[in-house]
């Protein structure tokens, strides 16, 4: 149901907001660690449900994104790093904010925290507690994933 | 021409509200990344509004709003926001802000919220508009 509400609102969000087309979306429902693109950004979500989201792209399509959110203007050089962890955020942060509504057992007084940009991470491991769901969506204009870190029994 | 400060933490928000901004014809007289940046500039700018993200590091923007209403009573403070944060809007008003912009941002969300905040000010700049001067007698 997690994993539902986030390819659904990625979907709506990439066809209708960024005008990017997806071809093919892979999910994996219990992952036991999760491979890292080039760009990642984590949101923690707290209250009832506690959980983690990531979201991870590959160079392509992260450069296709920030030429959407840049509307054609160039970006200088030395603003190049922070503008792509903004728009990664901004995403992530997009995407959850569609998605919460839709969670089961969300409950009230949720909270998410900020983006959190990783660089140097190559993948992820799973608590003994803890479920990984993941979608590998590909588009045109390469690929990205979005994964949930999530308690055994809060993935239905 | 409003005084505006801008306070996100993300670079590609604060820059596309620049852009909008200044398109409407007002000014960006500041712009800040926490919640307490955003009240260390607020004095000194002294804006006619303020965007204020609502999720930061350092400080949220409902404990900068509750900080600046302190400053200044008059504050007139929009927060910005995405869906599903809700309840942190409505706890971000009845700290003071006096409305609330979802992303995604655009031209005409943002003169909407502008014009709303600004209402009493846009009526009586039009009320001086029509005060006839001598020369017009």
């Amino acid at each position: 149901m997690i994993l539902d509400s986030l390819i659904l609102q990625s979907k709506l969000f990439f066809t209708e907001d960024m005008g990017i087309e997806i071809d093919d979306i892979a999910r994996e429902e219990d992952s036991v660690d999760l491979n890292l693109k080039s760009h990642t950004a984590m949101i923690g979500v707290g209250g009832e449900l506690n959980m983690m989201v990531v979201i991870s792209f590959d160079d392509t399509m992260l450069d296709k994104l920030v030429e959407v959110f840049m509307e054609g203007e160039d970006v200088a050089s030395e603003e190049e790093e922070e503008i792509k962890e903004s728009v990664t955020g901004e995403v992530i942060n997009t995407i959850i904010g569609l998605a919460l509504p839709t969670f089961p057992k969300r409950g009230k007084g949720v909270t998410i925290t900020p983006p959190i940009s990783i660089n140097d991470a190559s993948n992820i491991k799973k608590h003994k507690d803890s479920k990984i769901v993941s979608a590998n969506i590909r588009t045109h204009f390469g690929e990205l994933s979005m994964s949930a870190i999530i308690a055994k029994d809060a993935s239905k | 021409m409003l005084k505006i400060l801008i306070v996100d933490d993300s670079l590609i928000i604060r820059k596309k509200i620049i852009t909008i901004v200044e398109k409407l014809g007002h000014e960006v007289v500041g712009q800040a990344k926490t919640g307490q940046e955003a009240i260390d500039i607020y004095e000194s700018v002294q804006p006619d509004l303020v965007t204020m993200d609502i999720t930061m590091p350092d400080m949220d923007g409902i404990t900068a709003v509750k900080h600046i209403m302190k400053i200044d009573t008059n504050a007139k403070i929009i927060m910005v926001t995405s869906h599903g944060q809700e309840d942190m809007v409505i706890d971000s008003i009845k700290a003071g802000a006096i409305g609330y912009m979802l992303k995604p941002i655009t031209d005409e969300k943002l003169a909407e919220i502008i014009g709303e905040a600004f209402l009493e000010y846009t009526y009586s700049e039009n009320e001086d508009d029509l005060e006839l001067s001598d020369d017009d007698l």
